[in-house]
């Protein structure tokens, strides 16, 4: 349902420069949603806004555009949840696929977010940044997801300077190019409150 | 994992890190086989934990798979398989290789079931192969595959409360179609409501998990006769409708019993239409 949905609703991004960036706008959305003044603390899947402060908005062509400087792609998409009653004797063998080379922190877009969950995830994208907050990067989840929004708005919020925000995130980009079986970032995976979607709430 | 996937997989991914920034273009044609390597070495690890070491063929005869290449609906894509020679046909098995449950359904048939064609309406995760494996009665496997493209299926939530998808549950109909003759196969649809939770599926207000409950289990019976038994699973769409031929005995009902994962059981019975004179 969503999927085609949000195919059908694609449009050629409307470009135009506003306050000195390119903006482009993803997906028509049947609601005008405002950009809230800091993180968004509701439910995660809904209609985002066009705009991030501080950000640049990009469609499937920015994206192709700017992977020639190599940004920092950072995948916040929750993982696949094992259901409580999975039967052991069926296969389980939750694979994600996504923009070849990202970086998986799933549900680091949560808001609100546990303060050490947070500091990890600022400490993880200074490490890949190597410090430098002019560095490209790029958030993005899925369609109809907050997650990127918030975590480019945490970025933004953290003094960073080339924060690119992909709303049509995974479905957009394998609409195009192949995607790639990616592993969740280690250190992100390695800390114990980490994990499944569950533990965003 | 194995060593030999591993290998594929890192060799993949480093392969499009190092060369994806300088050479865009390019890339895209070559990550192509990267990703299909990729795509073989997941179907090889599903394939050995739900067949272990026995040796599928590839088939273009025996098992043919209908799906759209762009699904309108991820959460109701519709599957037809074919197989032609059906009286070579014991079982068929439907695997979709990117859902986290990728196992979705196994039907046997039995001595009252037409194979030559089955269809069902499945949830689909991601773009992703879906493989067939039809099993002959000398106990050959032969698998058809096909690339679908439809994502979010398994968590897309069903667009009312738990209550209301589950209103009814256990209710079903059948319609037939073709013209019954003695000894003839018919066609017939059975409608089974209800939800098939995929325990993936989030209330977008209180942000629980609704608890899976699928169907697991279906038996249909044409008087004394097996048509088929499916074990079904999570990535079965809601309201399951499954489309199949049977030759049902004269005078005497087609019966269906489901269960599903919570121990919910369901019996009815249908009148199959009577050979005319």
């Amino acid at each position: 349902m969503r999927a085609g949905r949000d195919h059908r609703l694609i449009r050629l991004a409307t470009v135009f420069l506003a306050a000195g960036f390119l903006a482009a706008a993803p997906a028509d959305s049947p609601v005008d949603v405002p950009e809230p003044a800091g993180l968004h603390e509701g439910v995660q899947q809904g209609y985002t806004p066009k705009t991030l402060s501080g950000a640049v908005v990009v469609d499937i062509a920015g994206l192709d555009a700017l992977m020639a400087k190599a940004p920092v792609l950072i995948d916040v998409a929750l993982a696949d949840r094992k259901p409580a009653n999975f039967p052991a004797d069926r296969p389980w063998l939750p694979a994600h696929r996504s923009v070849p080379g990202a970086v998986w922190m799933p549900n680091a877009g949560a808001a609100p977010l546990a303060a050490e969950r947070e500091a990890l995830f600022l400490k993880r994208v200074a490490a890949l940044t190597g410090g430098d907050k002019g560095k490209p990067i790029v958030t993005f989840c899925h369609p109809d997801c907050w997650g990127s929004w918030n975590a480019g708005k945490r970025l933004v919020q953290q003094g960073y300077t080339a924060v690119h925000w992909f709303p049509d995130g995974i479905e957009g980009w394998q609409d195009k190019h192949d995607t790639a079986v990616i592993r969740q970032d280690a250190e992100w995976a390695a800390d114990p409150a980490a994990g499944e979607r569950s533990s965003a709430r | 994992m194995k060593p030999a996937l591993s290998l594929i997989l890192s060799l993949g991914l480093s392969v499009a890190i190092l060369a994806g920034p300088a050479v865009r273009g390019p890339v895209l044609a070559a990550g192509a086989s990267d990703t299909d390597a990729e795509r073989t070495a997941r179907w090889q690890e599903i394939a050995k934990s739900v067949f272990g070491d026995r040796k599928i063929q590839p088939t273009d005869t025996l098992i043919q798979i209908d799906a759209p290449n762009r699904a309108m609906d991820a959460a109701l894509v519709p599957i037809t398989l074919t197989m032609p020679e059906k009286d070579k046909i014991k079982a068929v098995h439907f695997v979709i290789d990117d859902n986290p449950s990728p196992y979705a359904a196994h039907f046997t048939f039995g001595p009252a079931g037409d194979p030559s064609e089955l269809k069902l309406r499945v949830r689909v995760n991601n773009y992703t192969n879906v493989h067939a494996v039809a099993e002959t009665k000398d106990g050959g496997l032969y698998e058809a595959v096909k690339f679908v493209k439809a994502s979010g299926g398994c968590s897309a939530p069903m667009g009312m409360s738990d209550e209301e998808a589950m209103k009814g549950m256990g209710d079903m109909r059948m319609k037939f179609s073709g013209e019954a003759q003695a000894g003839k196969p018919i066609e017939a649809t059975l409608m089974i409501r209800h939800p098939n939770f995929s325990g993936m599926q989030m209330n977008q207000v209180t942000r629980d998990y609704t608890p899976a409950r699928y169907i697991n289990k279906l038996v249909v019976t044409a008087g004394d006769k097996v048509v088929f038994t499916m074990d079904g699973d999570i990535s079965i769409a809601s309201n399951p409708v499954i489309n199949f031929g049977l030759v049902p005995e004269p005078g005497k009902p087609i019966k269906v019993a489901a269960s599903d994962s919570q121990g919910g059981s369901w019996e009815h019975s249908f009148n199959a239409p009577s050979p005319s004179n």
